[in-house]
């Protein structure tokens, strides 16, 4: 056993392959906010006017909040005084018309990161929007896609080009005051993804979003609004790296989807932002509220999402089912290694009749870290035979991590049936036995029992997708299997 | 707010504090005002604590509940109280929250079993108190705690010494005989090493507005064995409060079996502390008619290795009543080989019903095996079809199935008498009163 302890210490330790930075002339703002900050910011983004009142209102409510503290992380007050909250690669004007003129640094960053800008790559079939600290610096197979309707740009560029599209969603589903992140989200948000999918489309190709955090002593706060109209499908993904630093990174997103009647959107979320060092030093504070609003009947939104990074996760990708038969599916896969803390979950919000949601949940926990599941299902009393089936499972690899369940059950509504189950165990030895008594090493034994542990949710993930999730989680996983 | 209404309470406090055992023990009067200054500070338990979310106890602040100051000379319905003395057992009654020699029956009790009132024992022997009281739950787990710590006028005190086995259980009887009563009562029950025992509370009153708030530590000692049920039946408009504090040694045996049917307002807590290889099982049933809110609370804390819990708790609520459970198990980083199983079951038989459930998982150490579920539904549609195949009519096919989906708990009473009574009140609160029994 100790034979295998060991490997599986090597397996879980391996490098963080994306902490590289990127040399660039930037444009940054000095650190601190304050209304005049978020003028300037409006200014330089050229947004419309009510974006001005919007940022506003939402700035004057975060002052009045407090950051929340149940959650189960631990980390020292951050000081909101000392972040930048604009940084963008200096450039010509108007900005890139075409990738050609994408400074061919940052092209090479991409690169680095196996993300293809250049549309003849590899991932021919999928439209990449890469958003570089603060702004959005290329989008590809614009073209093709507006021939099908449907609009995939950077969200600075939706508000000015179809500002009334914009307004009319931007904050329904996240308000203002929502939460301590999101309003510092919505007073400051710099860029982000915006996709409108017409009525009756089915998207020619995937979309994805690829987040990368370069500049030092910036946050991060990207804007993502999907919205599906009726008898549309979307699938989106999204990818974040950042470099390594000593100092922590803030990230505070906020994600809006909106599926109107018989829409559906699938949103993937492979997160591999820098998890700090082997001594919980540095890392990214990954807090975002995510929330889905399933509008119109017969809606489905499923959140598929691989959490492999990023020092603290706070993260609940949620569902509002108002339509009546729409459906909120949650597949999540948490490894958290070293001094990384997460606290993750998913909310269902069961509103209109026959709704139903899913949720399957696989926290893996290593290292010295803590990975919490957090839940909550709510029936209301008009949400007649609502089904929601829960399912949180917790590995554990070493004995000074921690596995929490927290699941909240409401139900007001007596034809609803709701199941939850969790269980939590380490990688049996019997197992580990088996395997390699037919031949695997250690290492292949724990990396296969792994994956397998995870199965339900890779096989939720767009393909490409799912085998870098597979890779990812074992590089993750490096020295610590046990 | 809280603190204002709490302060109704602290002002009356100094009306009662002489009158409260143990005033001549530095020890306990310290507590007493540690504890009186929690409470004063914190008010009772608001919906913005974590573990009170779902039960707001403000009514019991705009009550002003006032405690008896010495025990009651009034006369007992005894016929009423007879429906809930249980035969083949020992008893200790306690009217309003003080020990009533004149109920009680303890003819034929070991002699080296110590079975008391904690007020006379405070006076003659407090020495034998002492190491116990405040030991198995601290006045900062929430203000009901501190609460009756301060308040608290009476309580039994119940000792099994080493290698001893009772062969009758002791029953344990709260009754509250007047309206606008506050009864707080505070007991102590030891098993000693390989003792093996059996404890029944019952809480009954009459039909009126009071409050019960009772707060029971117990430890059972290496090896020792003991067996706990309560039985919740508080008038419907009654609020009640009851803390079950356990501290288990190693190779300990606890079994609680907790029947929540009573109280307009109902708040349980069952903590228990796990030693090495120790065993648990927490049984629970709650039954919300009406506009009763019942909250069932629960810890485990897995503290030393090779310890198993088990828990299943069932409720079933109609009418606008509102059931909660919250169930924890905390697994400490030592505690490796633990086994622990946790399960809750509720079946909503109303559209204004509501159940909220929490069961959480905490867990520190790795080589364990945890485990929860939760599920909140209706009778089995294809049950209640095969029955009425078999030519039983829907309505009495539902009766039932829900009658069973409580009696699996009910089944788990070994001692007759008590498995009879909380059958009978099982089927009082049963949907459709008085439904024939000849199934049963």
């Amino acid at each position: 056993m100790s034979a295998s302890a060991k490997e599986i210490e090597q397996l879980i330790g391996k490098e963080y392959k994306q902490g590289f930075v990127t040399e660039l002339e930037t444009d940054t703002f000095p650190p601190g906010l304050n209304e005049e900050v978020i003028h300037k910011l409006w200014k330089i983004k050229n947004e419309p006017e009510f974006m001005l009142e919007y940022r506003l209102k939402a700035f004057r409510h975060w002052q009045t909040m407090k950051s929340p503290e149940w959650a189960f992380v631990k980390f020292d007050p951050i000081d909101y005084q000392a972040v930048s909250y604009y940084s963008a690669p200096k450039r010509k004007e108007d900005g890139p018309k075409s990738l050609d003129e994408v400074d061919p640094q940052i092209l090479e960053a991409y690169k680095k990161l196996g993300i293809p800008l250049d549309e003849q790559e590899r991932l021919a079939g999928v439209a990449v929007d890469a958003v570089f600290d603060s702004v959005s610096v290329a989008t590809t197979f614009k073209s093709k896609l507006k021939e099908a309707g449907v609009i995939f740009c950077p969200i600075s560029e939706a508000l000015r080009e179809y500002p009334d599209l914009v307004q009319q969603y931007l904050g329904s589903v996240v308000p203002t005051g929502d939460n301590f992140f999101a309003a510092l989200n919505s007073a400051v948000f710099t860029d982000g993804s915006f996709v409108y999918i017409p009525k009756g489309v089915r998207c020619p190709m995937e979309l994805s979003t690829y987040f990368r955090i370069n500049a030092a002593n910036t946050g991060q706060f990207e804007r993502t609004l999907i919205i599906a109209d009726e008898g549309s499908y979307v699938s989106y993904l999204e990818g974040c790296t950042a470099p390594m630093r000593d100092e922590n990174q803030l990230h505070a997103a906020v994600v809006e989807l909106i599926a109107l009647d018989n829409a559906e959107i699938k949103y993937s979320t492979v997160q591999n932002w820098y998890p700090g060092d082997k001594e919980g030093k540095g890392g990214i504070y990954n807090f975002v509220t995510k929330r889905a609003d399933c509008r119109g009947e017969n809606s489905k939104v499923s959140w598929t999402q691989v959490e492999t990074g990023s020092a603290i996760t706070w993260k609940y990708p949620s569902c509002v089912l108002t339509g009546n038969n729409s459906i909120g599916e949650f597949y999540s896969v948490a490894l958290t290694n070293n001094y990384q803390q997460a606290d993750t979950g998913t909310k269902m919000i069961h509103i209109g009749k026959n709704t139903r949601s899913t949720i399957i949940s696989k926290g893996i926990s290593a290292g010295r870290a803590q990975n919490t599941y957090r839940g909550l299902i709510k029936v209301l009393k008009g949400a007649e035979n609502a089904r929601n089936y829960t399912q949180c499972d917790s590995l554990l690899v070493g004995d000074k991590c921690g596995a929490h369940t927290f699941p909240y059950v409401e139900v007001k509504q007596p034809s609803a049936q709701v199941e939850h189950e969790a269980t939590t165990s380490k990688i049996s030895e019997d197992q580990l036995f088996f395997c390699q008594q037919r031949g695997l090493s250690a290492e292949d034994a724990v990396s296969m029992i792994v994956n397998g542990f995870c199965k339900e949710v890779f096989k939720e993930l767009p393909m490409e997708f799912a085998v870098e999730a597979q890779a990812l989680l074992g590089l993750s996983l490096e020295g610590s299997v046990g | 707010m809280t603190t204002q209404t709490a302060s109704r309470y602290t002002a009356e406090y100094s009306k009662i504090e002489a009158k409260l055992p143990g005033g001549s023990l530095p020890w306990l009067l310290e507590l007493r005002n540690d504890a009186l200054k929690q409470f004063s500070g914190r008010g009772f338990p608001s919906l913005r604590e974590e573990e009170w979310r779902y039960t707001n106890v403000s009514s019991i602040e705009k009550n002003l509940f006032e405690p008896r100051l010495e025990p009651s000379d009034q006369q007992i319905d005894k016929d009423w109280l007879k429906n809930y003395c249980l035969a083949d057992c020992w008893q200790i009654v306690l009217v309003d929250g003080y020990y009533s020699a004149e109920l009680s029956n303890l003819a034929g009790i070991p002699k080296n079993v110590t079975i008391k009132s904690l007020n006379e024992l405070l006076d003659a022997d407090a020495e034998q108190v002492e190491p116990y009281f405040g030991k198995a739950v601290s006045i900062d787990e929430h203000s009901f705690v501190a609460f009756n710590t301060a308040w608290f006028g009476d309580g039994a005190f119940i000792r099994i010494p080493a290698k001893t086995l009772l062969d009758k259980p002791v029953q344990l009887l709260h009754v509250v005989t007047d309206p606008n009563r506050l009864a707080a009562t505070r007991n102590l029950v030891i098993a000693e090493s390989m003792a093996q025992a059996q404890m029944i509370e019952t809480y009954v009153g009459v039909d009126q507005a009071y409050l019960s708030a009772a707060v029971t530590e117990v430890f059972v000692e290496p090896n020792a064995d003991l067996t706990m049920f309560k039985l919740q039946c508080e008038s419907e408009k009654a609020y009640h409060f009851g803390g079950t504090y356990v501290k288990q040694s190693r190779d300990a045996r606890f079994s609680h079996h907790n029947f929540a049917f009573g109280s307009l307002l109902a708040r349980s807590d069952i903590h228990v502390d796990l030693g090495h290889a120790s065993e648990c099982n927490l049984n629970g049933l709650y039954l919300g008619i009406k506009r009763q809110h019942l909250d069932n609370h629960t810890r485990i804390n897995h503290l030393e290795p090779y310890a198993v819990s088990r828990e299943v708790y069932k409720g079933v609520l109609d009418d606008r009543a509102r059931g909660v459970f919250q169930g924890r198990v905390v697994v400490a980083e030592d505690a490796q080989k633990t086994d622990s199983e946790m399960n809750n079951r509720n079946l909503l038989l109303s559209n204004d019903a509501e159940v909220d459930t929490k069961p959480q998982l905490e867990i520190y150490a790795d080589d364990v095996k945890c485990a929860h579920g939760v599920t909140v539904g209706q009778l089995d549609e294809k049950s209640v079809f095969y029955l009425q195949s078999r030519c039983v009519d829907e309505e009495t096919a539902r009766n039932m199935l829900t009658f069973a989906f409580a009696n699996e708990m009910v089944t788990k009473i070994k001692q007759k008498s008590l498995h009879d009574l909380v059958l009978a009140e099982v089927l009082k609160r049963f949907p459709q009163q008085g439904i024939t029994q000849d199934w049963l």
